[in-house]
């Protein structure tokens, strides 16, 4: 028993602080309580530290509790991941603190981390129930994170239509899994590996697999499952659209990945059709609807579900290149899409907009700021030589490689389709960075004055996206170490 | 009449198309909430003949943490729903239009 509780000894951890901050609550006057989110990053600091130098307990790989929890390189790149996200979060959430009402951000901060054990025992799963409660640990964090406004009727609207429509989608996970387990009487991944060539025939084990994948492409915001993604980006509050953009999206691709390639594979390889198509037209759509609008949130919703689309391309691929580009891209995702939300949380949190003509004159109000936004926006559309270009140039190798392996047309099809997105995303990326710099609508020219913990949250991102744009091996060797867990499953 | 696992899961079947019907007809929040109960109680249902007729006990396990994550859901989900009502006077969701393009 005590060994197996040294597996999970990081998760136990970050649950542990939880409770701590929001104990802190009671103790610490209101005025203060914005500094409790030091401790927390601190803490989780800690934690990235021992997990990067090789200590701690994701790094002890195996598994433990009847298979459900394993900790494998897959886990390890998706735990450090999952923590280098909640830090940026909280260091945006403690400069946005003063827009949530009075003393609350202590409870705020702790739900970020609830979140982030979520999505710590997300990364683990290698069964049904783990892979369940995970999810919905995430998810019913979110509902409450999503509503924290709760006198901005948007927010609560927001908060509304997620659970809503989170809610249908566990209901679909749910019965899925039940069906999975009707007809094959297995709940763990890799016994389910085992067996489940056998039931490649049988319409319910299909369907009951099809209905899993239902419930997360809700999570990735995947085509036709995305509707709730703008509404929600819009309503919430910065720091938790930024945290549902980089750590819900990426908890919901550790589970495909499981998923598909670890429990499924069998299947997987009949359906490359489908997650090509599904690929291609949330490129599409994502990037389509980016174009007419003007609420910078918004706007960023729809890049995410466009996002969604070239990650799933990498699944598309169904090959082990194509899983390490996907860990690599969402690497860069995550220090892209946070820079892009420190900015607009720290420059729009004062306005009642937040159409992109608050951006107007950012150049002169705070050149740090607009740098960021600009290579933000630069790196999402896919420059290089910058984060976002490596990820997407990685994610087009490997369905290059997969059209030569299978001589499917559709993947040809598909990577047009990419390329034609990218094309079309440049048109609203750079609307944004134009407004910065060349708008001439500017009414407010005051200094925007940063604190201390926000010029470095800046400079981590900046130096983050050039890092894995220019020196992109140390990351792409985790990354293809991580995917080499599936290959070790198909034999 | 023998009642043997397919009715069990007929029934499931029909529970889980009527939620799902009620959540895409119905325009009422806490209607639309009440079926998609009724869709996560399907599945336990379905979990629970499974394990009945097979001889198993996982899914019966499985069911409990799904009571469990479904009564939390429900208390996040009936405080927003109740939050949403003070602020609009309405639980209808032709009333949630305060964002659109």
């Amino acid at each position: 028993m005590n060994s197996s509780l040294n597996f999970i000894g990081m998760e136990v951890s970050v649950i542990g602080l939880g409770l701590v901050l929001m104990l802190a609550d009671l103790f610490v006057p209101a005025e203060r309580r914005r500094f409790i989110g030091y401790l927390g990053i601190g803490v989780l600091g800690l934690l990235l530290l021992f997990s990067l130098g090789g200590d701690g307990s994701c790094s002890t790989f195996g598994s433990v509790f009847n298979g459900s929890f394993v900790n494998d390189p897959l886990s390890l790149f998706f735990k450090r991941f999952f923590l280098v996200a909640a830090i940026l979060v909280l260091f945006i959430a403690a400069e946005f603190s003063d827009r949530l009402s009075e003393g609350s951000i202590a409870e705020y901060y702790s739900l970020i981390v609830f979140a982030l054990a979520g999505m710590l025992f997300a990364a683990s799963a290698n069964d049904f129930v783990m892979l369940f409660v995970s999810v919905e640990l995430i998810t019913i964090t979110f509902y409450v994170l999503v509503s924290y406004q709760r006198s901005k009727i948007a927010a609560l609207e927001a908060g509304v239509k997620y659970l809503i429509l989170g809610a249908l989608s566990s209901a679909f996970m749910v019965f899925g899994i039940a069906l999975i387990w009707g007809t094959t009487g297995k709940l763990n991944f890799t016994e389910l590996a085992a067996v489940a060539g056998q039931y490649g025939d049988s319409k319910i084990f299909l369907l009951g697999v099809l209905l899993v994948l239902v419930g997360l492409g809700f999570k990735i915001a995947a085509f036709p499952f995305q509707i709730w993604a703008p509404d929600v980006y819009q309503g919430a509050p910065t720091p938790t659209t930024a945290f549902l953009a980089v750590g819900s999206k990426a908890a919901g691709f550790v589970l495909l990945l499981r998923v598909l390639f670890s429990a499924v594979p069998s299947v997987t390889a009949q359906w490359g059709n489908l997650l090509i198509v599904i690929s291609g037209i949330t490129i599409l759509y994502g990037n389509l609807c980016a174009l007419p609008q003007r609420n910078l949130k918004r706007l960023l919703g729809y890049s995410s579900i466009s996002h969604a689309g070239y990650l799933l391309l990498g699944v598309a691929a169904l090959n082990a290149s194509g899983q390490a580009a996907i860990l690599y891209y969402l690497a860069g995702y995550l220090f892209t899409v946070l820079a892009g939300f420190l900015v607009i949380a720290l420059v729009l949190r004062h306005l009642d907009t937040e159409d992109i003509s608050g951006l107007a004159g950012l150049n002169q109000r705070s050149p740090l700021l607009a740098a960021t936004m600009t290579i933000s926006m630069v790196s999402l559309a896919g420059i290089p030589p910058l984060a976002g270009f490596f990820g997407k140039f990685l994610l087009i190798k490997s369905a290059v490689e997969a059209a030569q392996l299978t001589c499917n047309h559709g993947y040809y099809c598909l990577i047009f389709t990419a390329l034609a997105g990218v094309v079309i995303s440049l048109y609203y990326y750079f609307g944004v960075i134009k407004v910065m710099y060349w708008s001439k609508e500017a009414k407010d020219l005051t200094i925007i004055e940063l604190s201390a913990p926000a010029k470095v949250t800046a400079w981590v991102c900046i130096l983050g996206i050039f890092w894995l744009g220019l020196f992109p091996n140390t990351v792409l060797n985790m990354a293809n170490a991580a995917a080499a867990v599936f290959a070790v499953v198909v034999k | 009449m023998h009642v043997g696992l397919q009715h069990y899961l007929a029934v499931s079947m029909i529970l889980f198309c009527l939620g799902l019907l009620g959540v895409i007809l119905r325009r009422n929040l806490l209607v639309i909430y009440m079926s998609l109960e009724l869709m996560l109680n399907a599945a336990n249902l379905a979990l629970v003949s499974f394990s009945r007729f097979n001889d198993k006990l996982d899914g019966q396990v499985l069911v409990f943490f799904i009571i469990t994550v479904a009564a939390a859901e429900v208390a996040v989900g009936l405080a927003l729903i109740v939050a949403l009502f003070r602020k609009r006077q309405s639980a209808h969701v032709e009333d949630l239009t305060s964002m659109k393009l």
